[in-house]
């Protein structure tokens, strides 16, 4: 065994730049959904904010359009900037089955809504979906 | 595509982790690559064939022999 082997990986600034950039995202996620869960803490209906339709106070949907803006820019560049091009491919293409599922799902679920077959369509729950399909697939095959 | 990463990585006692560090990409990349599950961009290639002394084609095999003339 070499002695490279036997001692603690070194963190390149490649992977300082990545990991950065992802617990930047955590941080600003984090922020976000303790913010949102606590600005509406008043209504006892509530329960996982991020999923609920009600109300938004003004100067929370201000501050988290802001924040997720910055945040989200930050964070993507930081991110684009690190990663190598294995993951870059990963990246690619699990945007593209997100965009493909979005697709897919959102024109079907208008038209049926038009229809009255449908309730009508409800945004979080595309971006969730698609947020899962882009999740499925990077991890496949970054991991795989 | 086929290649001969994982020989030329064992022949220096090199671990996965180890050559990730040496290419500076993730270890992922570098499984991804010696099970052939990813086929490297070619700055990458040439990175690895600058860290190994050799010609890129003695590395990776397409499976096509001979030349392209015709």
């Amino acid at each position: 065994m070499t002695e490279t082997r036997n001692m603690k990986r070194r963190m390149s600034p490649r992977r300082k730049r990545y990991w950065t950039a992802l617990g930047l995202a955590g941080v600003f996620g984090g922020v976000l959904g303790a913010w949102m869960q606590s600005a509406q803490s008043g209504d006892p209906t509530i329960g996982l904010a991020l999923l609920g339709n009600s109300a938004l106070p003004a100067n929370f949907a201000i501050g988290a359009s802001i924040v997720w803006i910055v945040g989200m820019t930050i964070s993507l560049i930081l991110y684009h900037r690190s990663i190598d091009d294995h993951e870059e491919r990963a990246y690619l293409w699990a945007g593209t089955a997100a965009w493909y599922a979005l697709t897919l799902a959102a024109p079907t679920w208008w038209v049926l809504h038009r229809a009255s077959l449908a309730p009508a369509p409800d945004v979080m729950l595309l971006f969730l979906g698609a947020l899962a399909v882009n999740a499925a697939v990077w991890l496949w095959l970054k991991y795989r | 595509m086929n290649n001969k990463l994982k020989v030329l990585r064992a022949m220096r006692n090199w671990s996965q982790a180890e050559l990730a560090d040496r290419l500076d990409v993730s270890r992922q990349a570098v499984n991804a690559i010696e099970t052939g599950k990813y086929d490297p961009s070619l700055p990458l290639a040439f990175k690895l064939a600058r860290l190994f002394e050799m010609p890129i084609e003695e590395i990776f095999d397409d499976g096509h022999q001979g030349n392209d003339d015709d």
